[in-house]
């Protein structure tokens, strides 16, 4: 009872704490504002983005912008590319990650720690961009889909948070498993996966999003304008001038409001998937971060 | 006598061959599982570690990298004496160094403001809203960024302009440049930063705030003398951590963010080597330049490590 009287005194709310609650707040307008803007600006009228007042409301509401993106090919296409290089990356990166980060962290296996060396001294030292972009185009992946998800397939990070997470499972499972007689594939499958949905649903987030968001791979290898991907293609249309050929029928300054509407609206519709998704994963992550902290 | 004793000698022996063999096929399952990540790594890792010779040849696209010849040190010899280089590495440091100086107090310091929140819905709701900029890509931030701080019609000068102040030139004077990047990348990695903190921060013991409450300590000096030690070896392994990764600095950040006129500062490393080998495809000059950068990396990551293990700190290899 005394304790508990005190505890209440000590989180009492004082000046100082709603100084700290007021410096919060700002910070997190500063980390929303942009994102509220560029949405503001995405629906408002010509006229309104020229005047440069939009804040976070849109002036003169119009989906005009929205309609015209909803015409344009690229944007899809380049959607569609985006969306099968994220499904095929997050897919091979979980099972392979799965997979080995399971195997290494068995105890029983020999020669562990060498493979598990193998593969963590490519954090400390690499071959670089170049050579690199030299076995990849020998494997005469230049220019295809393959080249945007296989070169990249396993992330150490990740694999560190997995193997961490496996080890930390107590190891009776497994041996009450073996006495069963189930193989290693079924243990791991039937009794090592179901304990670790929020691991997965972690990485899985992290190779999801790190595909969705890739723009480095597809300026390398990618060539073809109609396999660039999202992000490639939001570069072109941000940084150059290819959307005054979007823009269609209006001239000058009438072209460039226009562009930039669009603009914001291509922001829009390439980042929506992700904050869509932000709020169902986001509760996992931070165990995934903390564990991944606990050195491997 | 001798008989009986050799005999059990090859028993030995064979017992100890049938082990490997045993173990292996024991726990052929699991090599199984191992083997893709492991040919991954050889080809797309080591292959490429290989490929580094191409530094001290003169790599010829059609007769590849076995067959094109030797030039011995001739391409370091050109890249060095190539002011671009020196620049690009100028610019690496001086970029990176800037991040690190605004980024690392202040995420400490939001680190400690969260946890001083005592109303967990408040917390739950800054800490997802500060992680999300984390997973926006550099393309839509640069894109947002752009829009927010050009010089005609951006929103930062428009408000300057609103309240009697002067255009700045955020994304083409050097200095501004250089502000504007560091803003961006603290904008989308503070929040992220601040999860290892917080982590730490929640093995704290409650009953010592209780305790140093009792004693009469002041809620300042509860975080000086309570938390502040407790986040001192992560912080201190995070800085030696990012002070090691000096000469490594994304690509897409200066190039996204760049433009002709302040190429002088945004040119580093990363983008110079785009530039060179992709564009231009000099590949031995600019596998020059990746091979140096993964030298002096590994080199600052010992010391790093040495320099950690010296003040009383975990390694961070």
């Amino acid at each position: 009872m005394l304790l508990k009287k005190r505890a209440a005194k000590i989180n009492e709310f004082t000046f100082g704490s709603l100084l700290n609650y007021m410096v919060l707040a700002i910070l997190v307008i500063i980390c929303v504002y942009p994102f509220l803007n560029v949405v503001a600006y995405s629906l408002s009228s010509n006229r309104a983005v020229l005047s440069g007042k939009i804040t976070i409301f849109p002036i003169e509401p119009t989906l005009n912008a929205y309609r015209e993106i909803i015409g344009k090919k690229q944007i899809w296409l380049s959607m569609q590319v985006t969306i099968i290089v994220t499904l095929m990356g997050t897919l091979i990166g979980l099972i392979l990650t799965i997979c080995a980060a399971y195997a290494l962290s068995r105890k029983k296996l020999k020669g562990r720690g060498w493979i598990t060396g193998i593969i963590l001294f490519t954090m400390y030292f690499s071959g670089g961009i170049i050579p690199t972009f030299l076995v990849v185009k020998s494997l005469n992946m230049y220019d295809k889909l393959t080249s945007l998800f296989i070169p990249s397939a396993v992330n150490v990070f990740n694999f560190i948070v997995m193997r961490s997470f496996f080890r930390e499972l107590p190891e009776s499972l497994e041996e009450a498993a073996y006495l069963d007689g189930a193989s290693d594939v079924k243990i791991l499958v039937k009794v090592f996966l179901p304990l670790s949905v929020p691991i997965v649903a972690t990485i899985g987030l992290f190779y999801a999003v790190g595909y969705w968001n890739d723009y480095f791979s597809a300026l390398l290898y990618i060539q073809t304008p109609e396999k660039y991907t999202l992000q490639l293609r939001l570069r072109s249309l941000l940084f150059t001038e290819e959307l005054n050929q979007f823009g269609g029928s209006l001239e000058g300054l009438g072209n460039t409001v226009m562009a930039e509407s669009l603009k914001m609206t291509c922001i829009v519709v390439g980042t929506l998937p992700i904050i869509l998704v932000y709020p169902w994963l986001q509760k996992y992550f931070v165990k995934g971060i903390m564990l991944g902290s606990i050195k491997g | 006598m001798k008989n009986q004793f050799s005999e059990q000698h090859l028993k030995g022996i064979r017992k100890n061959q049938k082990t490997v063999l045993f173990y292996i096929w024991r726990d052929r399952w699991l090599y199984l599982m191992v083997l893709p990540v492991l040919v991954y790594y050889i080809v797309f890792k080591y292959v490429p570690m290989y490929g580094l010779v191409i530094a001290f040849k003169n790599y010829n696209v059609f007769k590849g990298i076995h067959a094109s010849e030797w030039v011995g040190l001739d391409n370091f010899a050109k890249v060095f004496s190539n002011m671009h280089f020196w620049k690009a590495i100028r610019n690496t440091i001086l970029l990176n160094i800037s991040t690190l100086f605004v980024n690392f107090p202040l995420t400490v310091m939001v680190s400690l403001l969260i946890n001083e929140v005592r109303s967990l819905r408040f917390k739950r709701v800054t800490q997802s809203l500060l992680y999300l900029p984390h997973f926006i890509s550099w393309v839509v931030v640069s894109g947002i960024a752009v829009k927010l701080f050009s010089h005609n019609n951006g929103s930062i000068n428009n408000m300057l302009n609103f309240l009697g102040f002067d255009s700045i030139p955020f994304l083409s004077s050097y200095g501004w440049w250089v502000f504007t990047y560091v803003t961006c990348n603290v904008w989308k990695e503070l929040g992220w930063g601040t999860i290892i903190y917080l982590a730490q921060l929640t093995n704290i013991d409650e009953t010592l705030y209780e305790a140093a409450y009792i004693d009469g300590a002041t809620k300042m000096q509860r975080i000086i003398y309570i938390t502040i030690p407790m986040i001192k070896s992560v912080a201190v392994v995070m800085l030696i951590l990012s002070i090691s990764k000096m000469m490594s600095i994304g690509l897409d950040a200066p190039l996204l963010l760049g433009n002709t006129k302040v190429m002088e500062v945004s040119e580093v490393l990363s983008t110079y080597i785009y530039r060179l080998g992709i564009i231009r495809a000099q590949y031995s000059l600019s596998t020059v330049i990746g091979l140096f950068q993964s030298v002096v990396n590994i080199i600052i990551l010992f010391i790093a490590d040495r320099f950690s293990k010296l003040i009383g700190e975990e390694g961070i290899i």
